[in-house]
């Protein structure tokens, strides 16, 4: 019906021209983060700088990967991001369906923790952290990454999950059940299959939140070949120059993926994060 | 095969273990630890030597670095999340209209929210270097000025960037909780409205923004927690320097933790924090309640 809705021309106009302004200057960085990387050395630091490369160096592409350990680092995160996500989804899962489908005393004390755990955040909890790993034995270990960055997406995970759960009508679960299918066994068959793609928002959320968390492994990493990519950037940050060119290389490798992934998502994950807190 | 009444009643909590297991371990243990290590005697090496009173506190709050520290915290947690939403709301606005290339839009304003914050940071300190930067080169290129801008010659000016660049990052989260609450508002409203003769205003205040009150609650809450605690921004750009003028709590904490061995002193400003968003969501929750019984009248 908005057709009915008479045009206003001068809106029209308006309107495109705060959207262009609003792309250049989102953009800005990306076209200077691109631009930069494909530019020579010389290039860099010389006194007639320009916008565009005078010469595209598409080899710095290629060239990063021997300047410094960047695959390791990559595979770092990967591990840190990808061993967060399992664990976090692994134990927000059952807690997300208790506090969906059963009635208990402290129901609403444990909810209210969950948020109250978000105030947390690690870098105010570091030297409790890095104590705490110390005791562990797990400084300078991938795994204790691994734990931490999970913990610290538990409490998104659990309030995607539990509202994608909410959203799901128990009635076939009921019926599996009176056809003898076990808790487990109706959780397994029914539930998480029509909720796979709130599952899959919450798997690619605590992934890209683990990919790219920086404090805590600035912390507790220190030897070099542990460190993932948000760390093991700063290896291009040198004693008395920053080679710009392999460092924004090296920043695209690590946002691609991580914008496509998010593109993904993008729809169900703003609408689980309200509604999800809203039902509390 | 009924199932025995004691397992029934805490079948619940077990389905709940694992997750509980895991934040207690890795979240409440480092809380206790924080709040114990604030009133310990703590060695630069940081061994604990024994119990200090409030003397950390006294430390910090003697300190004029900590109030301004405080004072800075404030104003990029207000800055920060007032302009994000104002400018996240208008953006949600606009993106919720139709118009050629909407989803191309949707998909750029998502890019921020996407990209680590420390490689934002690290574009952005690039971008306004005086030297080599490419805000200079541009302006220079398109005419504006002739001579490189020195953008950051005194500490606030280093401050506002670093609030701007915190801005750049917070508002599409805002956009994106918006935009979901405007999209779950019925059309008929704001075609009876019309009928009415109501205008865009009157639209705006009697429509969308009640309508899309739990939306913006969500999102302002989530970011001022998060915005108060951000790290990355500061310590990329400036490290809390020139000075120490530019720091918050979180950057200056971490600096007295780590780079000056004061663990005790770190560990009471983490304290101060945790007070601080205490009695703001103790706040909220007073005004959320009220707020309720009004309704229930």
């Amino acid at each position: 019906m908005t057709s009915q809705r008479r045009k206003n021309p001068w809106a029209r106009a308006f309107l495109y021209l705060f959207v262009f302004v609003l792309c250049i200057v989102i953009l800005y960085p990306y076209f200077v983060m691109f631009t930069t990387a494909a530019k020579t050395r010389t290039e860099m630091y010389a006194l007639d700088m320009t916008i565009l490369p005078k010469k595209w160096m598409w080899s710095n592409f290629v060239d990063v990967w021997s300047q410094a350990p960047i695959l390791r680092y990559f595979l770092n995160s990967l591990i840190v991001a990808g061993g967060a996500t399992c664990i976090a989804i692994l134990c927000g899962i059952p807690a997300a369906y208790a506090m969906s489908r059963m009635q208990f005393k402290g129901k609403s004390i444990f909810l209210g923790a969950v948020i109250m755990s978000q105030m947390f955040a690690p870098v105010v909890l570091l030297m409790g952290i890095y104590r705490l790993m110390l005791d562990l034995k797990l400084t300078n270990h991938l795994l204790g990454l691994v734990l931490l960055n999970a913990a610290f997406n538990q409490a998104f995970a659990i309030w995607l999950l539990r509202g994608t759960f909410l959203s799901i009508s128990p009635e076939m679960e009921q019926a599996a059940k009176i056809d003898g299918c076990t808790t487990m066994g109706s959780l397994i068959r029914i539930l998480l299959p029509m909720a796979a793609p709130g599952i899959v928002t919450t798997l690619i959320f605590v992934f890209i939140n683990a990919w790219n968390e920086y404090t805590m492994a600035l912390t507790l990493i220190s030897t070099d070949t542990l460190k993932p990519i948000t760390v093991g950037l700063n290896v291009f940050n040198g004693f008395n120059m920053i080679q710009w060119q392999y460092m924004f290389a090296t920043s695209i490798f690590a946002t691609i993926p991580v914008i496509i992934l998010f593109l993904c998502i993008e729809k169900h994950l703003a609408a689980g994060l309200t509604s999800g807190g809203v039902k509390g | 095969m009924k199932k025995q009444p004691v397992l029934k009643k805490v079948e619940p909590y077990l389905w709940m273990l694992p997750s509980i297991l895991l934040m207690l371990s890795m979240i409440a243990v480092p809380v206790i630890t924080v709040f114990r290590l604030s009133v310990s005697d703590i060695s630069r090496a940081g061994v604990v030597k024994g119990f200090a009173g409030l003397e950390n506190f006294q430390a910090i709050f003697s300190s004029a670095k900590f109030w301004h520290t405080l004072q800075n915290t404030l104003v990029w947690t207000v800055v920060v999340v007032g302009f994000s939403t104002v400018l996240g709301f208008i953006i949600a606005m606009v993106l919720n209209q139709k118009f050629t290339g909407r989803k191309i839009v949707r998909a750029i304003v998502v890019f921020p929210w996407a990209t680590s914050l420390i490689i934002q940071s690290i574009i952005w300190k690039y971008i306004i270097s005086a030297d080599f930067g490419s805000l200079n080169v541009i302006l220079k290129k398109l005419g504006i000025i002739t001579q490189n801008i020195n953008w950051t010659p005194t500490a606030s000016a280093y401050f506002a960037w670093e609030c701007w660049i915190g801005i750049f990052v917070t508002v599409p989260f805002v956009t994106f909780c918006v935009l979901s609450g405007l999209q779950s508002i019925d059309e008929n409203y704001y075609e009876a409205a019309e009928i009415d003769g109501a205008g865009f205003w009157k639209k705006l205040t009697s429509i969308t923004l009640p309508l899309l009150k739990p939306s913006l609650t969500v999102s302002t809450v989530l970011n001022i927690i998060y915005v108060f605690n951000s790290f990355p921004i500061i310590w990329t750009i400036t490290k809390g320097d020139p000075a120490d003028k530019t720091h918050t709590l979180a950057t200056y904490l971490y600096k007295l933790a780590f780079t000056n061995g004061r663990m005790g002193q770190a560990a009471a400003v983490s304290v101060v924090g945790f007070v601080i968003l205490c009695v703001c969501a103790g706040v909220y929750m007073v005004l959320s309640l009220k707020a309720e019984k009004e309704d229930q009248l």
